[in-house]
């Protein structure tokens, strides 16, 4: 698992095409949410407050750059079979679980780099410019925390998905399922945006960070459809969106697994 | 159709020198293109069938220059040429999939495919597979397509990239008569590091080693290369350690070598007939490294 | 003009992928507009998600089938090798693609017409420019695949380019239609609204700069090596 996870990572971070994408989209993110990116805050206290400079940092970031994560990473298992190197990964004596295992933290992990990169290093800025060395702890709490736990669910659908259909109506519908899934707002239709279930949702923000807005609780949205998936936001429910993607990303990696057993049978 | 080159010269991006001031003059005819892998062949073969473009140097095909655009354009519609790898779709029939790229020859008339198509199934004997769909073809059946779609247009050069690859005997066998037949008054450029399939199909050569053409002529010259050169060995005891061991073959309680050497490899080493083989052999351990 | 047996070939090149997308979008929409308020959907959001099937689902599906135009030609040194340029083989199938896209987004129109939702998209036009609804935002992303496809010569890199855009536009509407030059380049006018009177010229800017866009893909797309050397799928 080990040798397949840092083969994976190398072969994923050193494609040029990954970095060039990236820093395109970066760099449209920087621009279409100035002036909120300078400030880290989309009110007018102008992000004084490290913690919620990084919180913000961290909505910022989860709310396009998870769509090029996501896309990058939906050629990967396919990639193996197109090339003929499943053949012989399958014929190697390394367990098949572990070594998509292997495969799949080392290609998230390295297709993750650059968001990481994005937030820590805009936290080293916040840090420089507003003169608090504390931004730094909170961006090493936010981004495990916040971050992550999407990434890593994201990362698993993105990987299997392309077993099932073909990469060019996946890559359309994971479009779709991020737009539709966790960015439209919630009572626009019946949508899995702002629950338990959502990718990038801001349990963690409001439930273990303690941040609030104008005293409103997060979670039920007035007259929309699936409340009974937006309990209101406390340490506990926080604790359980994570646990929620970390199942959903297990679920989803067996799944896989079976499904190429059987392909193999 | 001729093939002159010179001073062609390839570097890919990153530095990466894959021919070096290649000067090379093919004439009508089977002409063999021998190479160890990585020597520069594709590169060559594919500079020649138009599709990457030289870094200096001239390629003159039939008189047409292949770095401008018409000159391309005009080899391009006396070319035939089955790449290493032979991508196909394997949603197709063998027929489908030659009448798709027949159009894209130009070959518009259908009664005119349908004819064509039909002859080259039958010279590639694939004539009671072709409406199976390639996805069910063995290698040996894709290469015979892959010849099929080349000859299609009833070209002038024909280019073929390692074809032998990966067939069995058999196979192999079929394919390189095959070849021959097809030589007559085109040019057949057979590239290849299989050693035997240009023995078996060319009187003429050129060897590839680094980038480098090292060798051009008859097969005999190159055959004369290993004169004196070849010896075998009987030993029970170790392997001769000077030359390079070309064979080795148990023989009774101990072993027979064949070895290419300048000098004898041992006191009791028996000077042998030399091969192809030896000869390209003996040609490698002469040439100038990289 | 190239005999009708080549663009039948073409038809079956495109893939069952890129060409499933746009009649299985028209079909959902049908079934919507028939169900909708049997599923307790309300008309003005029937309406609302009708339209926006046309002016975000479809461009989104056709842009995406651009960009993945190479890179999945299993037979593209081949291809590169014959008489014909690749790059009129590219844009065939560009034409076969979006020729049929345009067919269902014309049956798909004729379903918003039919059952008079456009009367509740509020700013939605009429008459014939109903079909600017979809095909602006569809050529100006289709367009988009094609350059970043040839520029990148990586399907994964121009489908996500055409992803990150579209999601852009989706999420920064406030942003992009504050500033005029942006707001003449937004795909969604119709649907996000856009200031009075610019509905149009949106229209048109977007139809006219999808030409520089295809216009800039050409040289690129002429270049064998460039395609060769790009990233298989």
């Amino acid at each position: 698992m080990i040798a397949t996870l840092r083969y994976e990572f190398l072969m994923q971070i050193r494609r040029p095409i990954m970095w060039i994408v990236y820093g395109l989209t970066y760099i449209t993110l920087v621009a279409v949410f100035w002036p909120a990116y300078r400030t880290l805050s989309f009110t007018d206290d102008g992000g004084h407050d490290p913690k919620l400079a990084m919180l913000t940092s961290a909505k910022l970031i989860m709310v396009l750059l998870p769509i090029v994560y996501g896309c990058l990473i939906a050629d990967r298992l396919i990639r193996d079979r197109r090339l003929g190197v499943a053949t012989i990964m399958d014929a190697s004596p390394a367990d098949p679980f572990g070594r998509l295992t292997g495969k799949y933290l080392g290609v998230c992990a390295a297709t993750a780099v650059p968001i990481a990169l994005a937030f820590f290093g805009r936290a080293v800025v916040y840090a420089m410019t507003e003169g608090k060395v504390e931004a730094l702890a909170w961006s090493v709490a936010v981004f495990p925390t916040a971050v992550l736990p999407g990434l890593a669910f994201l990362g698993a659908l993105a990987l299997a998905g392309p077993l099932l259909m073909p990469p060019l109506p996946f890559r359309v519908l994971f479009v779709a399922y991020w737009f539709w899934g966790n960015l439209i707002p919630a009572d626009m239709m019946p949508t899995l945006s702002h629950t338990i279930f959502a990718a990038s949702n801001e349990y963690v923000a409001y439930g273990l960070f303690g941040q609030t807005f104008e005293g409103l609780a997060y979670g039920p949205w007035p007259d929309a459809a699936l409340n009974a998936l937006r309990p209101v936001a406390s340490p506990a429910v926080a604790v359980l969106w994570m646990g929620v993607m970390v199942a959903l990303t297990i679920a989803i990696l067996l799944i896989t697994r079976l499904h190429a057993a059987r392909s193999e049978s | 159709m001729r093939i002159q080159i010179s001073q062609l010269t390839k570097t890919y991006k990153g530095g990466v020198h894959a021919l070096k001031g290649i000067d090379l003059d093919v004439p009508t005819g089977m002409y063999g293109l021998l190479g160890s892998n990585g020597a520069g062949k594709t590169t060559l073969m594919r500079t020649l069938a138009g599709l990457l473009r030289p870094t200096s140097g001239t390629v003159r095909l039939g008189g047409h220059d292949i770095t401008t655009q018409d000159g391309r354009l005009a080899v391009q519609r006396a070319l035939g040429y089955l790449p290493q790898d032979l991508g196909v779709y394997p949603d197709l029939t063998a027929r489908r999939f030659l009448d798709y790229i027949a159009l894209l020859k130009g070959i518009d008339g259908r009664s005119d495919r349908r004819r064509r198509i039909g002859e080259l199934l039958e010279v590639v004997a694939l004539g009671e597979h072709a409406d199976r769909r390639l996805k069910g073809y063995s290698g040996g059946m894709l290469r015979r397509v892959g010849i099929a779609q080349a000859l299609l247009n009833n070209p002038r050069l024909l280019i073929v990239d390692e074809p032998t690859t990966g067939l069995d005997p058999e196979e192999r066998i079929r394919f390189r008569t095959l070849l021959s037949h097809l030589a007559g008054d085109r040019t057949v450029l057979l590239s290849t590091h299989i050693v035997e399939d240009v023995a078996q199909t060319c009187q003429s050569l050129a060897v590839l080693a680094r980038g480098r053409l090292v060798f051009q002529g008859h097969v005999g010259e190159l055959v004369a290369r290993a004169y004196r050169q070849v010896w075998t060995v009987t030993t029970s005891g170790t392997a001769p350690s000077t030359g390079r061991i070309v064979a080795a073959l148990p023989h009774g309680a101990g072993m027979r070598y064949r070895v290419v050497a300048p000098v004898p490899p041992a006191p009791a080493a028996e000077p042998a007939e030399p091969t192809l083989e030896d000869g390209y052999l003996a040609l490698m351990e002469a040439a100038p490294p990289a | 003009m190239k005999p009708l047996d080549l663009w039948a070939h073409e038809l079956r090149r495109t893939g069952p992928a890129a060409l499933a997308g746009p009649p299985a979008l028209v079909l959902l929409m049908a079934l919507l507009s028939m169900f909708g308020a049997w599923l307790g959907s309300r008309e003005s959001t029937t309406a609302f998600m009708l339209a926006g099937a046309l002016e975000m689902a479809m461009p989104l599906i056709t842009g995406m089938a651009a960009a993945s135009s190479l890179g999945r030609d299993h037979a593209v040194e081949l291809q590169l090798t014959l008489p014909v340029s690749y790059r009129s083989t590219v844009l065939r199938r560009l034409a076969v693609m979006a020729g049929w896209t345009g067919l269902c987004a014309a049956a798909g129109s004729a379903v918003l017409t039919l059952g008079g939702w456009w009367a509740l998209v509020p700013g939605a036009p009429s008459g014939l420019a109903v079909q600017l609804v979809w095909l602006a935002p569809a050529l100006w992303l289709a367009a988009l695949g094609l350059l970043a496809s040839a520029a990148f010569g990586s399907a994964v890199a121009a489908t996500t380019t055409v992803a990150f855009v579209w999601i852009t536009e989706q999420v920064a509407t406030e942003t992009l239609q504050s500033v005029p030059a942006s707001r003449l380049f937004y795909l969604f006018a119709t649907m996000r609204g856009t200031v009075p009177g610019d509905w149009t010229a949106n229209r048109v800017v977007l139809l006219c700069t999808a030409v520089p866009l295809i216009a800039a893909a050409w040289p690129l797309l002429g270049r064998p090596e460039r395609i060769l050397g790009g990233e298989k799928e």
